[in-house]
């Protein structure tokens, strides 16, 4: 017998049902085709999900920052300016989980944190998250040592103002945001934000950028601001409006200078104040903008508009003469002056504030006469400066005045102004009759404006005021040494409750200077001294012939008033540095 | 035939290799462009900072203070100013 095989063994030869091996074919292409669909998917229709996925890694859109506009004085001199602060960001997806707890605890005390609230903000959901802003540039560049992935380091501006308190009011401050909040930072928002701009980067494993693939927004910084205010005159109205109040022991003072040729306003200062760059405990009187914001009645201030209206419509000249006595009865209260008069000249009436003597001339206009005057020097109108919550206060029309308003308001009670409408009002008595639009931002040349009284009342006017600070005068306190000047006092009750306060005033010196050809206007209020006189001509009429004298020689104005003949000796050193002029050239003005 | 893909081998090798480059170089480019930039933002930013600084030691309240306190100088007055005019 042949031996068989054992392959081909009869008893070993195994016959499989034709279906296993079917089946196994048909689920090995059955899993091939679901690779084959699954590749298909990502290629095709599924392609954007992927691709976000590894854009989301390598791809960011950065910010471009754009930085604030500065805000300059009158000479160019810095005022507001932003600089730049570091904050500190984090990329929650792209930090890594498993971060070394000593580069947790290195970043928690650089960012003085602490370590838990660090690893509560490192597992926020939000992708993006401030870890810290505004931070020293320092401590930026140790966390940038760290190389710790997904955590950045965010340029932000800080505004920062280098003349504090003195100009606080003026300039106004941002918000974290740097959005404007007061002053000139509000109201010229929109010219000086910048607009940041986009652009889209490659970044590699550690969020460096290692290509820009786009610029998205170009950025726009914003633009630069030039106020008509000069550092050094704000400066001095501050430092004189701060004295004065804290030698009468007031509530609040408030100072404006304008130049009457180009209806700058070179300085605007009020007490109390506050330091814009740190706005800890700040409160709402440190914040009122007092000059602008606060109305009051203008007192005896109002005197020169009433006479000045009465002299345009020939009811009286200078030189007339009235019988002013120690009472005059209009209504039902006497209206009295603080010394009982005999006879006075409209001249002297304005020289000694007669309250009689302006009420008298008053009644004998009628109401629209004197309402027409207030309306046209700005009385009762906000004043369009482009300052934010400028008042207008309230002059009531004169159809509704009755004898006794029509008194009263001659010599400012029962209308309420700004100081700023005050000094505004006074430009005219400068400017030989024009009211000149007044602005904040610098601007060159001589003004015109409107003609609201004639040149000849402008200039009596402005003689009248002069014999104000003179000897008989109210004011002889504002005198200023080397100048003539002229100006008005004011004291009035403050309003309390339903009437007037008996033992609460404002104080207040309207003037200009110098006389021969007027180039400033200073308004100057205390409210409520408490310690000696109350007097406009004792408080404000001192800190008047303070900013008056400081500022025109700033202004380099030539002196108009005979001042004490010098003695050479002690200009010895003139001789020898005069070389350079020709003595011919040289002469001395006194 | 097969020098030809052979050649056309190795030019696509080299453009290949030399994309590469391009690239890198790029980058590199980049780079330094962007360090530049932050120089000079930087620069920008030292010079605001020195200018501001400059302010706050030159405004008026120290410059007064120093001038009164420290060089014990006092206020000009009018008596004791000499006004000089040129003669057309």
């Amino acid at each position: 017998m042949k031996p068989l095989g054992f392959s081909t063994s009869p008893n070993l030869v195994l016959r499989l049902p034709m279906w296993r091996s079917r089946l196994m074919l048909f689920l090995l292409f059955f899993a091939f085709m679901m690779l084959l669909l699954r590749a298909l998917w990502i290629q095709g229709p599924g392609n954007a999900f992927y691709e976000a996925k590894a854009i989301k890694g390598t791809q960011r859109e950065l910010e471009l920052s754009a930085s604030r506009g500065k805000i300059l004085d009158r000479n160019g001199q810095v005022i507001a300016t932003s600089l730049e602060a570091k904050s500190i960001i984090a990329y929650n997806d792209a930090v890594p989980d498993d971060l070394a707890p000593v580069k947790i605890r290195q970043l928690a005390q650089l960012l003085q944190i602490s370590e838990s609230e660090l690893r509560k903000k490192l597992r926020d959901e939000r992708t993006q998250i401030f870890l810290k802003r505004q931070v020293e540039p320092q401590v930026a560049q140790a966390i940038k040592q760290l190389e710790i992935p997904g955590i950045a380091i965010n340029t932000v501006y800080r505004r920062y103002y280098p003349e504090g308190e003195a100009m606080a009011h003026v300039v106004g401050f941002t918000n974290v945001e740097d959005r404007g909040q007061e002053g000139m930072e509000l109201s010229y928002q929109n010219d000086l934000a910048g607009h940041s701009g986009k652009r889209k980067v490659v970044v590699d494993r550690l969020g460096r950028v290692v290509e820009e693939m786009a610029i998205l927004q170009l950025p726009q910084n914003g633009k630069d601001l030039q106020l008509s205010i000069d550092s050094k005159i704000q400066y001095l109205a501050y430092n004189a409006v701060k004295n004065a109040v804290e030698q009468h022991h007031a509530k609040a003072g408030g100072a404006v200078v304008i130049d009457v040729q180009t209806g700058e306003i070179l300085a605007l200062a009020n007490w109390p104040s506050y330091n814009p760059n740190d706005r800890r405990h700040l409160s709402g009187e440190q914040l009122r903008n007092r000059v602008l914001t606060d109305t009051f009645e203008p007192g005896s201030t109002m005197k020169p508009f009433t006479v000045s209206a009465a002299l345009e419509k020939g009811i009286v000249q200078p030189s007339t003469s009235m019988a002013i006595g120690a009472k005059f009865l209009v209504g039902p209260k006497p209206i009295t002056d603080t010394h009982p008069y005999g006879v006075l000249t409209v001249s002297q009436i304005i020289q000694k504030s007669s309250n009689i003597g302006t009420a008298k001339i008053a009644l004998q206009m009628p109401p629209k006469d004197m309402w027409d005057l207030y309306t046209a020097v700005g009385f009762g109108q906000a004043p369009k400066i482009g300052f934010p919550g400028a008042v207008g206060g309230t002059l009531h029309p004169y159809q509704k005045w009755v004898p006794t308003d029509q008194a009263r308001i001659a010599f400012g009670y029962g209308i309420s102004t700004s100081l700023f409408q005050l000094a505004r009002a006074y430009s005219v008595f400068a400017r030989d009759g024009e009211l000149i639009p007044l602005t904040i931002e610098r601007s060159l040349g001589l003004k015109t404006g409107p003609r609201v009284m004639s040149a000849k009342t402008a200039i009596e006017m402005r003689d009248m005021l002069e014999l104000v600070t003179e000897q008989g005068g109210t004011a002889t306190k504002a005198r200023a040494e080397g100048y003539r000047v002229g100006g008005k006092t004011g004291t009035s009750h403050k309003l309390s409750g339903k009437g007037y306060s008996a033992n609460q005033y404002r104080a207040y010196f309207v003037g200009l200077a110098p006389l021969s050809a007027p180039r400033i206007v200073v308004a100057v209020m205390i409210d409520e001294p408490t310690r000696g006189s109350h007097y406009g001509g004792d408080v404000a009429a001192p800190v008047f012939s303070a900013i008056v004298g400081e500022t025109l020689r700033t202004l380099h104005v030539v002196p108009d008033s005979t001042v004490k003949q010098m003695a050479l000796k002690d200009f010895q050193i003139i001789d020898q540095a005069t070389p350079t002029i020709s003595a011919q050239k040289v002469v001395m003005k006194q | 035939m097969n020098r030809a893909t052979l050649s056309l081998l190795t030019l696509l090798l080299i453009c290949a290799l030399s994309l590469v480059a391009a690239q890198q170089k790029a980058r590199k480019l980049f780079i330094e462009i962007e360090r530049a930039q932050m120089e000079e933002r930087r620069l920008n930013q030292e010079a605001l900072r020195l200018e501001y600084d400059q302010r706050t030691l030159s405004k008026s309240a120290r410059i007064q203070d120093s001038a009164r306190n420290q060089l014990r100088m006092l206020p000009i007055t009018p008596d004791r100013t000499l006004y000089l005019k040129e003669v057309p």
